[in-house]
């Protein structure tokens, strides 16, 4: 999981959500690119973000596009947040003897009931769903430590963004194969916000 | 076990134990992956390192002195085990104490080197160590001398070492000029380290400098913020 290094982060909000991620594309110890995508659009309110192996991360990102155009070809419609979540976990589990070296991290708002969702699950798709914050990737003790003290419950969407970067930005100051710039999505009912961040670049 | 594999800095330890379930921080050594650097004028020294420790993938210090002294105008550059360099650099250190209470003047830079030398050399099994030692003397002035992994000691006009110096090798061979002024060697220091810290994932932090003439020590650190550029 230590090969290629990343940093996710997903927040709640007052009826908003935010997904942050590192930038870095890079090989053990030498980086290689500081533009490598890990956050991917699902759905016009839905996100998914992924850490590890930087080949799983585009095969899964890749895979699951695909069965998502099939379900709303089928349904005729956008897939709910939770739905999504057992469509990753159930994409994982097929590989339960052989996974997918990737963690994910779901962060959406419900496109019938407007409420905020995120969710975590490991490499072969045990989901955890929670109010707060989840945080995947080579750093995540870091990151654990950052969000455990900087979030609080109802922060608006300027003040989430805030929050969620600096966590993002802190933590992988401490981690020698993340890093390199940072981007972070802030997900409204009616608007999504793409900022980059400034951030260190060794 | 723990130790790793040579300048690459990134230890192994984990593949296929139940290993992999501890943090870093109680599997792997403290290393030093690093960049440094130091360049000779005609009149002194010009040493730098980035300021980063690691132990795995865990920044555990990011502000790190890497840039000790032995003497008041003889300083090194350690690289690889923060240990072993930490050990190493205060034995020579009490070796140079002796030996200028013995012959009454500051000890030169060649001593100092092959101290270091005879150290890594003799127990080049047991360490993990690469340190670049340079300062100034009053009979040869400004000198660097490298001593790599296995104990080999050379005198050279510049020295790069550490996981980060393998970026910078078309940087340093293309800049490098003979006669190059202090203020010239600074930049040219702090722009490899730079460049090597936004490679190397074992290097970052900020870029600490000394400049060692006969009149002292000048440190400097730069944090990456315009405001404290001094070149």
């Amino acid at each position: 999981m230590e090969y290629n290094g990343a940093a996710i982060i997903a927040m709640t909000g007052k009826n908003c959500v935010a997904i942050a991620a590192d930038r870095r594309y890079g090989v053990q110890a030498q980086t290689v690119a500081t533009d490598f995508q890990k956050i991917f659009e699902m759905g016009p309110r839905l996100f998914v973000g992924l850490p590890g192996l930087a080949t799983d991360v585009q095969t899964v990102s890749q895979r699951l596009k695909f069965r998502l155009n099939l379900y709303e070809l089928r349904e005729n419609r956008r897939i709910k947040p939770k739905t999504f979540m057992s469509m990753v976990s159930n994409l994982l589990y097929e590989r339960r003897f052989g996974p997918y070296f990737v963690e994910p991290v779901i962060a959406g708002i419900d496109p019938k009931t407007s409420q905020p969702y995120i969710a975590s699950m490991d490499l072969i798709g045990c989901p955890m769903v929670t109010e707060d914050f989840v945080v995947s990737g080579t750093c995540s003790e870091q990151m654990y430590g950052m969000c455990e003290s900087l979030w609080e419950p109802d922060l608006e969407p300027d003040d989430l963004f805030e929050t969620i970067s600096q966590a993002l930005m802190n933590a992988v100051d401490r981690d020698a194969v993340s890093g390199w710039g940072g981007i972070v999505y802030v997900i409204e009912k009616d608007k999504v916000t793409i900022r980059e961040l400034k951030a260190r670049m060794d | 076990m723990a130790t790793s594999m040579m300048t690459s800095g990134f230890p192994n330890t984990e593949m296929f134990s139940d290993e992999f379930s501890r943090p870093d921080w109680l599997k792997s050594e403290v290393e030093t992956g690093t960049t440094i650097m130091a360049v000779q004028f005609d009149g002194g020294v010009v040493i730098g390192a980035d300021s980063r420790t690691t132990t795995g993938a865990y920044i555990a210090n990011r502000v790190t002195d890497k840039l000790t002294k032995v003497t008041d105008r003889i300083y090194c550059c350690r690289s690889g085990s923060a240990a072993d360099t930490q050990a190493i650099a205060d034995i020579v250190n009490y070796h140079l104490n002796f030996f200028e209470m013995d012959t009454g003047e500051e000890p030169k830079v060649k001593i100092a080197a092959n101290i270091f030398r005879d150290l890594c050399y003799n127990y080049r099994d047991s360490l993990m160590a690469g340190i670049i030692v340079a300062g100034w003397d009053k009979t040869e002035g400004g000198q660097v001398f490298t001593v790599p992994l296995g104990g080999m000691l050379t005198r050279m006009p510049f020295a790069t070492g550490g996981s980060g110096s393998t970026y910078i090798y078309g940087y340093v061979d293309s800049n490098f000029k003979e006669g190059m002024k202090k203020e010239e060697c600074l930049k040219f220091v702090a722009n490899g380290l730079s460049l090597a810290m936004s490679r190397d994932g074992s290097s970052g932090g900020v870029v600490r400098l000394a400049c060692i003439t006969k009149d002292g020590v000048e440190r400097f650190v730069l944090t990456g913020k315009r405001n404290t550029a001094i070149l």
